[in-house]
């Protein structure tokens, strides 16, 4: 009877919580380093998120105000243009950036010569390894609507530009700002986004080209129908995983604005820098305040990836 | 399990860190002073023994880590410890010159508060009130360079309520307007036409049209500057052909009420003027995004195309150093100095940058008093300290050893070596740069409202021929505003200002409509500031 008992309540007891933690004492102790890291990095600097409802000056005491610099926030229209500006140009950016990426992988694995190939992928690899700021500076000279802009100069030799009308001002000029950014973003970022492209280009099984061979499928039919389907799911993975960061845009922005195309340029991270830096006596407690409300944004951005990943690929983010 | 546990650990891990930090208030800055404040409390009576003395400056100090900084706090330290008679410890904290507001404020945050820090005119009308700095009147009218002082209302016009909590020891200075005589010549103006806007906006009309610089080509422009605006008082000072009387923020009137000056017509008038020469190409459209030093590098660059003929900047020291980097690039031209147009009327002499003592605020002035006669009462002393200030370290920035002083040939130019005999004062090469002669450091020997008493100058003739222009063509720049609105909002409003500027200069915006949006947008908040300022 006790024998059928215990076969019939197969319980596991487990061993008091100390003891497992004595047991596998070696994955705690290399535990323990991530643990100080998370603390210190991550957890020890959000105890800052409580002076977003304190005037908090870098001279006396910080007071409580409560929800004053929320109202102020929503109440700025400075803010909501940088706030929409901020996910226009992100989501815009990002899909752009992801399509040009397929586009050059696709062709990438389409070159025969693979020394031609291994060349061309170190050269679009390389901007992005080059610094915003010196992507800015050269950029500014190559579109500077002064004599020795570059640009300038070409359309007025090709004739585009005639002699009564003026250089392109193209960072200067509200119109033309956000494509010369998108193009920016292009050159620099297209290289590094074909990596995780060409990966699944080249797990993608021959068979199935070789059947579309005997099925007679142009190079552009497999393209098309072989090629593109291997990576839907990948390129759906890195806009989704992208998506979650939209909202942390600063360094690309801050060094190419300037004060004429604010309306289409500031973001909310320029926007915290000017109203933080470029005043004589700063309050932080606003400029959290508006970083606080940043990061809520990114953090439903955040959850919505999750979410939309959970439905494409069958697995969150996190 | 292992989940729950790393969850646990983690919200304890918060849950201490954030009980650690409830207790103590942030960005305390008076929990340094009030340490100080009570080891002070014990001993009031005795005078205080400054042993480190830390001071925060921005790049003005142009003794440099790069440039010898060791060699000037060697010498200030054994100068001054003998000076107070004690040893005293100089630590110099010098920040980032673009980021220098920023990081002053970070500084103040972190409450790890300097003994000394050097502010703009800006900051200190910010930073007086809130009691931080030392009121210093008295230590300051019974200073031992009193005697000496020439330039007595440099100081005087800082007092705040008739208080001074920052010492200048230079004149602010101000800019004045050079242009390029060759450009001038080639294109048929003669200075002394150039008296009123109509004869100034027709030179730069003829230098943006008339190829001024000969190349065939009509790629120069009229006018630059860095920004249509300026972000530090007095804003408008390198172009105040354009501004003329209108000053762009809150500023008295003869009876001494403020009022928004960006309100007013003459500011509409001033952006009309901005949006015409904006239009016509006659200022180069890169002004809204160069900073001072992009404007500096095109005026005086040996490829003139691109350039401009009308430059505004700081007067006497800055227009030696053009005529050298016009030497160094090839540049060949003169400066004609235009005297202000009849619409400007004078240019404007800015409130000096000012160096304060943090006030520990434990109601003894011992210490204060101590950093007082370490840091400001030396510093004018006419001799040694002053000379180090000036400029900087003897043997390594200056000299009066009998000497053969070597310059290295810039791009494969032939080197300039001179001689100098035993006590006569030269300047070394600069340490970082052996191509040019070291100038001057944080205090311009022409600016200084005491001189050397030991009767050593470096002031060049067109230096000091500059300076004696400036002060006989300008007036003391309207008194920087500072209310608790002001500060709070300053960010927000200069946004907008920003924004009315772009839209009508850059965009050909209508004038009387974006002055309108100005007036509704900053309705509440400017009648706030007034009403403060007015109290």
């Amino acid at each position: 009877m006790s024998k059928k008992k215990a076969a019939g309540t197969a319980k596991v007891h487990k061993k008091p919580l100390g003891i497992r933690i004595w047991n596998n004492r070696g994955f705690y102790v290399m535990l323990l380093p991530v643990l100080v890291f998370l603390i210190i990095m991550h957890y020890w600097p959000m105890l800052g998120i409580r002076y977003a409802f304190y005037d908090y000056k870098p001279v006396g005491e910080p007071v409580f105000v409560g929800m004053k610099h929320f109202n102020k926030l929503f109440s700025a229209p400075p803010f909501w243009t940088a706030f929409w500006n901020t996910l226009e140009l992100s989501i815009i950016k990002l899909v752009i950036t992801t399509v040009a990426s397929v586009v050059v992988s696709i062709l990438l694995n389409e070159m025969g010569n693979l020394l031609a190939k291994k060349i061309l992928q170190t050269v679009i690899y390389l901007p992005h390894f080059m610094s915003w700021v010196v992507t800015a500076s050269i950029f500014s000279l190559f579109l500077s609507p002064s004599a020795t802009g570059m640009v300038n100069g070409m359309l007025r030799d090709w004739g585009i530009l005639t002699d009564d009308m003026k250089n392109i001002y193209f960072l200067g000029d509200s119109h033309w700002w956000r494509p010369v950014y998108y193009v920016i973003n292009i050159w620099k970022e297209t290289g590094w986004g074909t990596i995780v492209s060409l990966a699944t280009l080249s797990g993608i099984n021959p068979e199935l080209y070789e059947a579309a061979d005997i099925d007679g499928a142009t190079r552009f039919q497999k393209m098309r129908y072989v090629t593109l389907p291997a990576l839907a799911n990948t390129i759906i993975t890195v806009l989704i995983l992208n998506l979650a960061k939209v909202m942390n845009l600063f360094e690309s922005v801050f060094v190419l604005y300037n004060d004429a195309v604010r309306d289409v340029s500031d973001v909310v991270a320029t926007y915290i820098y000017r109203q933080t830096f470029m005043v004589a006596l700063p309050n932080y407690g606003y400029s959290t305040a508006v970083g606080l409300f940043r990061s809520l944004v990114g953090c439903i951005l955040v959850l919505v990836c999750n979410w939309l990943s959970k439905k494409v690929r069958g697995r969150g983010i996190v | 399990m292992k989940k729950k546990l790393l969850s646990i650990l983690l919200a304890t891990a918060m849950v201490a860190t954030m009980a650690g930090c409830g207790d103590k208030t942030p960005a305390d800055s008076s929990s340094a002073s009030s340490s100080v404040a009570d080891t002070q409390a014990t001993a009031p009576a005795e005078p205080y023994n400054l042993e480190t003395l830390t001071m925060v400056v921005n790049g003005t100090l142009t003794a440099s880590v790069e440039n010898r900084q060791d060699a000037f706090e060697e010498q200030w330290e054994a100068a001054v410890s003998e000076k107070i008679g004690h040893k005293i410890d100089l630590v110099i904290q010098q920040q980032d010159h673009s980021g220098y507001v920023d990081a002053v404020g970070r500084i103040f945050a972190g409450g790890d508060l300097p003994d000394v820090i050097l502010m703009s005119a800006d900051m200190y009308a910010q930073y007086a009130p809130t009691g931080i700095l030392w009121d210093m009147t008295e230590a300051y009218e019974n200073a031992e360079f009193q005697s000496r002082i020439e330039l007595k209302s440099v100081n005087e016009a800082m007092k705040i309520d008739g208080k001074l909590y920052g010492f200048a020891p230079a004149t602010g200075n101000g800019c004045v307007t050079w242009v390029k005589k060759s450009w001038m010549d080639a294109v048929g103006v003669k200075a002394e036409d150039i008296t009123n806007w109509d004869a100034y906006y027709d030179m730069l009309t003829k230098f943006t049209t008339e190829d001024p610089d000969g190349n065939g080509k009509n790629d120069t422009y009229g006018v630059a500057a860095a920004g249509f605006v300026g972000f530090e008082a007095p804003y408008i000072n390198y172009l105040p052909e354009f501004w003329q009387d209108a000053y762009p923020a809150f500023v008295q009137d003869d009876n001494g009420v403020w009022y928004d000056g960006f309100n007013t017509d003459a500011t509409k008038q001033a952006l009309l003027r901005l949006q015409k020469a904006y239009n016509d190409g006659v200022i180069d459209p890169e002004s809204l995004t160069m900073g001072t030093k992009d404007v500096r590098t095109k005026y005086w660059s040996a490829d003139q195309a691109g350039s401009f003929g009308a430059f505004t900047y700081w007067a006497g020291k800055w227009e030696q150093t053009v005529y050298d980097n016009f030497e160094t690039n090839g540049v060949n031209t003169e400066l004609v100095t235009l005297a202000p147009l009849a619409e400007v009327g004078a240019y404007l002499n800015r409130e000096a940058p000012v160096w304060c003592i943090i006030d520990d605020g434990d109601g003894d002035n011992s210490r204060e008093q101590a950093v007082f006669d370490a840091f400001i009462e030396t510093m004018l002393d006419g001799d040694t300290v002053q000379m180090l200030w000036t400029y900087g370290a003897e043997g390594v920035h200056w000299s009066t050893a009998a000497e053969t002083v070597t310059l290295k040939g810039k791009d494969g130019k032939e080197d300039t070596v001179k001689e100098y005999t035993e006590g006569q004062f030269h300047l070394l090469p600069s340490p970082n740069d052996p191509t040019t002669a070291w100038k001057s450091n944080a205090i311009d020997p022409s600016l200084v409202i005491a001189p050397l008493t030991n009767g050593i100058s470096s002031v060049t003739d067109i230096a000091a021929k500059g300076n004696i222009f400036f002060s006989e063509h300008s007036v003391q720049a309207p008194k920087s505003a500072s209310s608790e609105t002001l500060t709070n909002e300053g960010g927000t409003l200069n946004d907008l200002k920003t924004e009315v500027i772009t839209e009508v200069v850059t965009k050909n915006g209508d004038v009387d409509q974006w002055m309108s949006y100005y007036d509704e947008q900053s309705k509440s908040l400017v009648e706030t500031i007034l009403a403060e300022l007015n109290q």
